[in-house]
């Protein structure tokens, strides 16, 4: 039936496209982000040592490394990494999974998804945090209602990076598979899907970055585990070294989830035409 | 809400309909919860406690303060991304050293980031329109820094045979071949130093709207809460379609 993908222009966003690189350039400049890092460290110590700023400020990084390994030891520390983890995890995995049918049946039915393509846009991701809240009221303070608000935060970009990926593929491909008499499910998942992998893959990077990023700021708001929560926790209890800890395992623990799904990004749509 | 961009044609008012429909159908089986549940706020409940709080002089201080922030938060991330964007979409030294950098502050939840700025910038303005800013930012300078690297090769090699000055070569050259994605940047970073201000009020400040959710919420108070944070989202929504619009005619 559909045959044509529609060619609307407003369909090609630079936010959600993918631009055409070479899958290690940019990562020439990693040296640079270690020197940078290592200066900031430097800088940290030194003011630290030299009384620059109170101590509850900014710890010393030579304090902190031992407590964040301390931390690292504890228990307490992996169960609220497991819980932060979980949420992630099923975040994702239902987020991704809705996104890709809502991109599919808004392609099959482009009436349908330009209807609710004003709240997906303006939705887009970060402000679904404010209904943390209304949430937390409607489901418990408890994993489910971070769960329920970060799995729409990577829906939002999973959906509108498939649909606008299908939107973009060749009519041809559409044109030969009809003409090789391919059934509905084979035109959708061997043609139509990998078609538009690289606009998928580039959404599924933003919607698991999304979800980390929902998923702390909703424990740091309010909640009972999590990593998010700790940070908060120990705030609140003055202990500024064991928060800087923390804040340095989220940051480290993003860092390290950016840089996957950066390389992922740039080997799976290559893969693909080799 | 719909702005006057919207296009005239019949297909886009029927959409346009459409879309006000989905709204209609949420705020029926918002209805249909509340009688459900009896935490769930009726809708009229929710929109006369908006009325109350608008009426309430501290509300509207809150209101004040929060969108004083997002605006100071919002305008900053543009003059601090904006030029940053056109550097590293300039030189392709820059983007090779910062890059990567980039990305990776990029993807940080910056929220845990509140409590470090608190120490430094104080519980009043300054922590929050910096939190804002860090949230904002990166969509702009990202998108610009995308759309210069993207201009084609001849847009440059015209200015130079008409001889244009870098002032001419960037207000009618660069600028208008950027339009797309800066205002991509822009929209995003309207929603989110909004966004950033109200996380960092519901961590800790003095006054504001993400403050006054919160004690919403611990009184229980849930009409006056869902009435506050449909106000924020109703002013991001806007906001944004609004943006999302032009920057559909631009293109």
């Amino acid at each position: 039936m559909n045959v044509r993908a529609p060619d609307t222009p407003g369909a090609r966003r630079p936010s959600v496209s993918r631009a055409p690189r070479r899958p290690w350039s940019g990562l020439a400049g990693a040296p640079a982000a270690v020197v940078l890092m290592v200066l900031a460290g430097v800088v940290a110590e030194v003011g630290a040592a030299a009384a620059w700023w109170a101590p509850d400020v900014l710890p010393a990084p030579s304090d902190l490394l031992p407590a964040a390994a301390r931390i690292a030891g504890s228990p307490r520390f992996w169960q609220d990494a497991l819980r932060t983890g979980a949420e992630l995890l099923l975040s994702c995995v239902f987020g991704v999974v809705a996104g890709l049918g809502l991109g599919v049946a808004f392609w099959k039915a482009p009436g349908a998804g330009r209807v609710f393509e004003p709240y997906l846009v303006s939705f887009y991701a970060v402000p679904l945090v404010l209904f943390y809240p209304i949430a937390i009221v409607l489901i418990g303070i408890n994993q489910w209602s971070v769960v329920v608000l970060a799995s729409i935060m990577t829906a939002i970009p999973m959906t509108l990076n498939t649909w606008t990926g299908l939107r973009a593929i060749p009519p041809v491909y559409l044109r030969l598979a009809a003409s090789i008499g391919c059934s509905r499910s084979q035109t959708l998942f061997r043609v139509a899907l990998p078609a538009a992998a690289p606009y998928v893959v580039a959404g599924l990077r933003l919607g698991v970055a999304y979800a980390l990023i929902g998923t702390v700021a909703m424990e740091f708001t309010t909640a009972q585990a999590g990593l998010g929560y700790q940070v908060r926790y120990l705030y609140e209890s003055f202990d500024a070294v064991g928060m800087y800890a923390y804040i340095l395992v989220i940051v480290a623990v993003s860092v390290l989830l950016t840089a996957v799904l950066e390389i992922a990004e740039r080997l799976l749509p290559r893969g693909r035409d080799t | 809400m719909s702005p006057a961009t919207a296009p005239p044609t019949r297909d886009g008012c029927r959409v346009t309909a459409g879309s006000v429909a989905v709204a209609v159908i949420a705020v029926i089986a918002w209805e249909i919860a509340s009688h459900l549940s009896f935490v769930i706020p009726e809708p009229l409940d929710t929109f006369l406690a908006l009325g109350r709080d608008l009426g309430d002089p501290r509300f509207l201080a809150g209101l004040r303060e929060t969108l004083l922030a997002a605006l100071a938060a919002f305008v900053l991330a543009m003059l601090i991304g904006g030029p940053a964007g056109l550097g590293l979409g300039l030189s392709r030294r820059a983007r090779v050293v910062f890059s990567p950098i980039i990305t990776m502050l990029n993807g940080i939840p910056k929220i845990v980031l509140y409590p470090v700025l608190l120490p430094v910038f104080h519980l009043g303005y300054g922590s929050k329109i910096v939190m804002g800013l860090l949230f904002g930012l990166f969509p702009v300078l990202i998108n610009t820094a995308a759309g210069v690297r993207e201009i084609p090769d001849v847009y440059w090699r015209l200015a130079r045979s008409l001889r244009a000055t870098r002032w001419q070569t960037l207000t009618r050259i660069l600028l208008p071949a950027i339009r797309g994605p800066l205002l991509t940047g822009v929209r995003l970073a309207v929603s989110l130093s909004l966004v950033g201000v109200v996380l960092s009020e519901f961590f800790a400040t003095e006054r504001g709207l993400g403050r006054i959710v919160l004690s919403a919420y611990s009184s229980g108070d849930y009409a006056g809460m869902v009435s506050t944070i449909l106000l924020l989202i109703a002013i991001s929504f806007a906001l944004s379609l609004f943006l999302w619009r032009l920057e559909r005619r631009v293109r």
